[in-house]
Formats: structure tokens, C-alpha cells, sequence
């Protein structure tokens, strides 16, 4: 088992590395030059050349991607050209609300999303599984800033809108979030619940003479709910990386509006880092899947 | 001798999705099952065998719906008993094995727990008492390394072990009566006499009584006291197992009988019944065997022939029953 994650763990080390070095090439032919960035127009030909120069600019592509490789694996992810201070701080400081939010919609959609496809699949084809089915739908197919503007304005005078004042802040932008999720984990419950059910397995705890509710909590939902977890354990680690139209609609502070903002100022060194923090969680996210995975299906453990 | 079971008149019907009228399934089945004996149930695949039992035991598919009979337990129709009360007698007093033991237990609970599930519901247990039983019925279903394999899940036990297993989790609370679908269709030969073999000695020691499903006329002549034939959701037959052997009545049993692999004079043969069981939806009126039948006459496609009594209790649905002994070994029918 442990060592079937540590497989997993050096399996992705290429892959973090190929990623970075996609990444970083295609914010390096993206024209746009952070000295022209920083002083703006009217210098010197010369100036221009010497700041160059101390910026590396002209190092071979190659050297500068191992000396941005090794000064990650320091902790430095650069200096943001815009706000002229370091990247990781800045990924470290908006990290909380990110953290907050993405804790807060994941549990939301869990304890939406599970108990409302479990209800909908007891009670399949009945007008609680036909409506929980239509708002779920409804959550996983209508555009998040859209369903985000239509909640500030119905709460606009109840719930703060924009900014973080209090935890009260958290609520809409959750709900939003959220909301996707649970339908997502809703649907994928109530399929996964009723195929189960129509397994032989099933027809064998009834003939023990299981009550319905044990066979589904003891028998059904352990096998039906392997899947949905990780999916769970993906989603959030997407959301850890920042949830940007969310973040960006709410004026939060996170990891998302972060790159929004770099994207908008051409600001490579932080675009770089929130981009390559967001691939690392997702990395990560899988790798917990997995791991969940083996830990709750035996038929995956590895003798 | 009294019945630990009798089933009377059972139809069981089926709705399909966009189709109004629904199948029968089963039709006015009556099956008597006497104390402490093994009744075989037998018929091709498809004739409402499986059906029959699930419907006594309410365990019947969302879209099954038993249309009327009994079936008398206990002084109780466990047709009528509410699921509640069914519940205490399933598992308990009543229990199954089925045919697949690859998808009968449930892949991630351990094959112990699965066992141990039944005695803390009806002997009220705690986790550490059901261990200890369980265990013991595994030596007793003879599970090498019975503690190891307590904490096995299913997929690392070989077929042979798992159907060992469901035999232990249904024989746990020594129920009064078992129902055994098929429950050796899926295993090799070798392991099939094992398992028969095993089922024969519990029951000679807990005197459970034994409704036994095959479509196998080898593992009735091994087990069973009786045997009721099924065709097209309808018994064409009933007889003890001597009877039945020696001198079956109906055509279609003939059929079966002489689909048997045997040794002739002319080396090894083998006979098929012509055709193949006629589709819920259009059931041949008359008798429903008659369009396969090599002995049927006009009056058999028209006329529906009762079940009757052909001598001490043999029963059987035909005009013109058989009565030459069967050849075994020669060629006729
Ligand atoms: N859930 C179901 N829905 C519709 N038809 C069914 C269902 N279960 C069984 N049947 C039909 O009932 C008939 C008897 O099936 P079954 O009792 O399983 O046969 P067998 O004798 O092989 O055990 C078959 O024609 C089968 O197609
Ligand atoms: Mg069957």
C-alpha cells in the first residue's frame, strides 16, 4: 500500500517537471517584456539592456528554466514585476481565503450532493428524485458568474456581496460553488447508487433479512460511493487552487483573483507561479484520489 | 408427515417498460415441501424456477408483483406477512443460496463480516461472539484456515470457497428451510460433488429442509426426495425421485430424461427437446408444452390439460401420460 503511493509519488515528479516546462515556455514567447512592463515607455536604450541583463533576461532559455526549477525547490517562485514583491508570499497570503472557500463549498456540496442522490435513488422516478435532479442539473449546467450575479442581487441587502468583512462573506460565494459541486456529486451518487442496487449481492443481503435502510447503508452505499469519492478528492483540490470567476466576482482576495490580476498586468513571474501552484494541487488531488481509492476498495489494494 | 412449506396456486406477474399488459411469469404453482426433506424443483433455464422462490422469499424485482397464492410457513403466508415480520424469518428461519458465488457476496466486506451479519440481526451477538460462530461454520462448511479466511474478501477466495461461504452465512442460524438456486451451476464438476456433499451432511445433522433448483438431473438423483417439474411457469410433474427416474410420465420430463449423456450400444448420444420455451407474452393456449411435443394431438392445442394424479401421488399435466418404464441405456423415450 505504501509503497503503491510512493510509485505514484515518483511517477509524477516527470510529469511536475514536463509541466513546468510547458508552462514556462509559453509564458516566455508571450510577448511582452517585463522591463517594458515595468518603466512603461520612454527609457533608454541602454538602461533597457543593463536591467536585461540583471534580470537574467538573456540567459539561454534553458538555464533559466533550471535556475526557475531550482529556485522553486527553494520556496522562490520569483518576484512579481507588478507588485514588485515575491510571488510565493503573495500565493501564501491570499491562500486563506482560497482555503476557506474551497473547504467551505466542498462540504457544502458533500452534504447536499450525497444525501440528495441517495434520496433520489430510493425514491427513483418519484417528484423528489425528478426535482433534486432538475436542481441539480440546473447547478452543474448554468455558468457560475451568471448564477453569481442572480444571487448578489437577490441578497444584495441581507449577505455581503463583495469583499470578506466577516465569515458572513463566505455564504453566497459557498452556495455558488457549491451548488456546482453538489449537483455534480448528486447525479453521480444517485447512477452510481442505482446500479448497485442491481447487484446480486444486494438481492443477497435482503435474503438475510436486512432492513432496507441497512442494505443500503451496509451493503449498497460503500460500493457506490468509491467512485464519488474521488471525485471529491479532485474537485477540492481544484477549488484549493483557486476558484477565479467565483473569487473575481465576489472581490475576494484568493489565489484566483491573484491570477487574474497577473493575467491582466502581463505579470509573468506570478502568472508562472499561480499557474504552476494550481497544476501541483490538482497533482496532488489525483495522487489522494488514488490513494482513497485503494484504501476503500480492496479489490485495488496492492498485496 | 407435515410440510415445513406449501405453496399454493402461486402466479407471479412481470411489467416491462412500455407494455401494458404484464408477463406471467409463474402460473398457479403448487409446491408441498415435507419436513426434513429435499425437494428438487427442475425445468430449463427460464421457467420460473428462480422466480417461484424469490416471490415465497418477497424478494422479488421492483417490477414483479406476486398476482395470487399462498405460502403457508409456520401457520403464516409469508405472501401476506409484512416486510417487517418477513424480515425476522429471512436469513433466519428461511434462507438462499444462489447461483453465482462470484456476484452473490459483496466485494468489499470481508467474507467473515458478511456471515456475522446474519447472526448479530437474529441471535442479537456482539462483534466478538458472531466472530467466534462464524468461524466455527466456516471449519464446519470446511474453509481451510478458517480465521484467515474470516478476514478475506471475496475476490481472494476461489469459487469453491465462496459458495462454501454463502452455505455457511445461510446454514448459520440452521434455518428450517433452505432454498439452494442452483447453487452448483457455476462450478466445476469436482467442486460440485464437494458442495453436495457438504449439503447433504448438514442437513442430515440440522435436519433443515431443502428446496433444491437445477436444471441438473444429476444433482436430483444425488439430493432429492421429490422433485416437481416446471415448464412455462406451470408444474407438468410432480414424484418422488424413484418414481420419477424409473417411470416420469410427462413428455417433457421424458425429454430431459433422455437429454441426459449416457452410454448406449451406439456409443455416447445425446437428445435434444426440439424448439425452446415459449415467450411469456405468447404462451401457446392448450397445453403449453404441446407445440414441442412429439405426442401431441389436436386436442392438446386447444384444450388445457390438468394436473393429475397418475398413481400414489404422481403428478402429472398430460392427456396421455407415458407409462412404459424408461429404457436407460436404450434408445426409446
Ligand atoms: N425482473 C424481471 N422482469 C421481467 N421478467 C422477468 C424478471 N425476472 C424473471 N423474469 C422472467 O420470468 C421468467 C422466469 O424466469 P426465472 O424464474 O428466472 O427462470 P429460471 O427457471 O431459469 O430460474 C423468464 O421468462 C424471465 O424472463
Ligand atoms: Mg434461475
Amino acid at each position: 500500500m505504501v509503497k503503491h503511493i510512493a510509485k505514484r509519488v515518483i511517477v509524477t515528479i516527470p510529469v511536475l517537471l514536463g509541466m513546468v516546462l510547458v508552462i514556462f515556455f509559453m509564458l516566455n514567447v508571450v510577448p511582452g517584456d517585463p522591463v517594458t512592463v515595468m518603466m512603461r515607455e520612454h527609457l533608454k536604450e541602454d538602461l533597457i539592456d543593463r536591467l536585461r541583463q540583471s534580470m537574467h533576461l538573456d540567459d539561454p532559455f534553458f538555464v533559466r528554466y533550471f535556475r526557475y526549477i531550482w529556485d522553486a525547490l527553494h520556496g522562490d517562485l520569483g518576484v512579481s514585476w507588478k507588485l514588485n514583491r515575491p510571488v510565493t508570499g503573495l500565493i501564501a497570503n491570499a491562500f486563506p481565503c482560497t482555503l476557506k472557500l474551497a473547504v467551505a463549498s466542498s462540504v457544502f456540496s458533500w452534504i447536499m450532493g450525497i444525501p440528495v442522490g441517495i434520496i433520489s435513488a430510493v425514491k427513483k422516478n418519484s417528484l423528489v428524485d425528478h426535482l433534486s435532479m432538475g436542481v441539480s442539473l440546473f447547478g452543474v449546467s448554468m455558468p457560475i458568474f451568471w448564477v453569481a450575479l442572480i444571487l448578489q442581487n437577490m441578497f444584495k441587502n441581507v449577505l455581503p456581496v463583495s469583499g470578506i468583512e466577516s465569515w458572513k462573506s463566505y455564504i453566497l460565494p459557498t452556495i455558488v460553488l457549491g451548488w456546482s459541486s453538489a449537483g455534480r456529486i448528486a447525479r453521480l451518487t444517485r447512477s452510481n447508487l442505482l446500479e448497485v442496487l442491481r447487484n446480486d449481492y444486494i438481492r443477497t443481503a435482503r435474503s438475510k433479512g436486512l432492513s432496507p435502510l441497512r442494505v443500503i447503508t451496509g451493503h449498497a452505499l460503500k460500493n457506490a460511493l468509491i467512485p464519488v469519492v474521488t471525485v471529491m478528492a479532485i474537485q477540492i483540490s481544484s477549488l484549493l487552487s483557486g476558484a477565479a470567476i467565483t473569487e473575481s466576482v465576489f472581490a475576494i482576495p484568493g489565489v484566483g483573483s491573484l491570477a487574474v490580476s497577473a493575467i491582466k498586468n502581463r505579470d509573468m513571474p506570478l502568472l508562472q507561479g499561480t499557474v504552476i501552484f494550481t497544476a501541483v494541487l490538482i497533482i496532488a488531488g489525483n495522487l489522494v484520489a488514488d490513494a482513497l481509492y485503494s484504501a476503500i476498495d480492496p479489490r485495488i489494494r496492492v498485496e | 408427515m407435515s410440510n415445513i412449506l406449501e405453496i399454493k396456486n402461486l402466479s407471479v406477474s412481470f411489467a416491462s417498460d412500455g407494455i401494458k399488459e404484464r408477463a406471467i411469469a409463474v402460473n398457479g404453482v403448487d409446491i408441498d415441501i415435507p419436513q426434513g426433506r429435499t425437494v428438487g424443483l427442475v425445468g430449463e433455464s427460464g421457467c420460473g424456477k428462480s422466480v417461484t422462490s424469490l416471490a415465497v422469499m418477497g424478494l422479488l424485482a421492483d417490477n414483479g408483483r406476486v398476482e395470487g397464492g399462498e405460502a403457508m410457513f409456520g401457520g403464516q403466508d409469508l405472501l401476506k406477512l409484512p416486510d417487517r415480520e418477513l424480515r425476522r424469518i429471512r436469513g433466519n428461519r428461511i434462507s438462499m443460496i444462489f447461483q453465482e458465488p462470484m456476484t452473490s457476496l459483496n466485494p468489499v466486506i470481508t467474507a467473515g463480516k458478511q456471515v456475522a451479519e446474519a447472526l448479530r440481526l437474529h441471535a442479537g451477538l456482539d462483534a466478538a461472539a458472531a466472530k467466534a460462530r462464524t468461524i466455527e461454520i466456516f471449519e464446519k462448511v470446511g474453509i481451510p484456515e478458517p480465521e484467515r479466511r474470516f478476514g478475506c474478501y471475496p475476490h481472494q477466495l476461489s469459487g469453491g470457497l465462496r459458495q462454501r461461504v454463502m452455505i455457511g452465512m445461510a446454514m448459520v442460524m440452521k434455518p428450517d428451510l433452505l432454498i439452494a438456486d442452483e447453487p452448483t451451476t457455476a462450478l466445476d464438476v469436482s467442486i460440485e460433488a464437494q458442495i453436495l456433499r457438504l449439503m447433504r451432511d448438514l442437513q442430515r445433522e440440522s435436519g433443515t429442509s431443502i428446496l433444491m433448483i437445477t436444471h441438473n438431473l444429476g444433482v436430483v438423483a444425488e439430493l432429492c426426495d421429490e422433485v416437481y417439474v416446471m415448464y412455462a411457469g406451470e408444474v407438468v410433474e410432480r414424484a418422488d425421485v424413484m418414481t420419477l427416474f424409473s417411470q416420469c410420465a410427462h413428455p417433457y420430463t421424458r425429454g430431459l430424461m433422455a437429454s441426459l449423456p449416457r452410454m448406449t450400444p451406439k456409443g455416447r448420444r445425446l437428445y435434444n427437446i426440439q424448439g425452446t420455451v415459449p415467450n411469456l407474452r405468447a404462451m401457446p393456449a392448450g397445453c403449453r408444452f404441446s407445440p414441442r411435443c412429439e405426442f401431441a394431438r389436436e386436442r392438446c392445442k386447444t384444450e388445457k390439460p390438468p394436473l393429475v394424479d397418475v398413481g400414489n401421488g404422481h403428478l402429472c399435466r398430460c392427456f396421455e401420460p407415458r407409462t412404459t418404464p424408461i429404457a436407460w441405456g436404450g434408445d426409446g423415450l
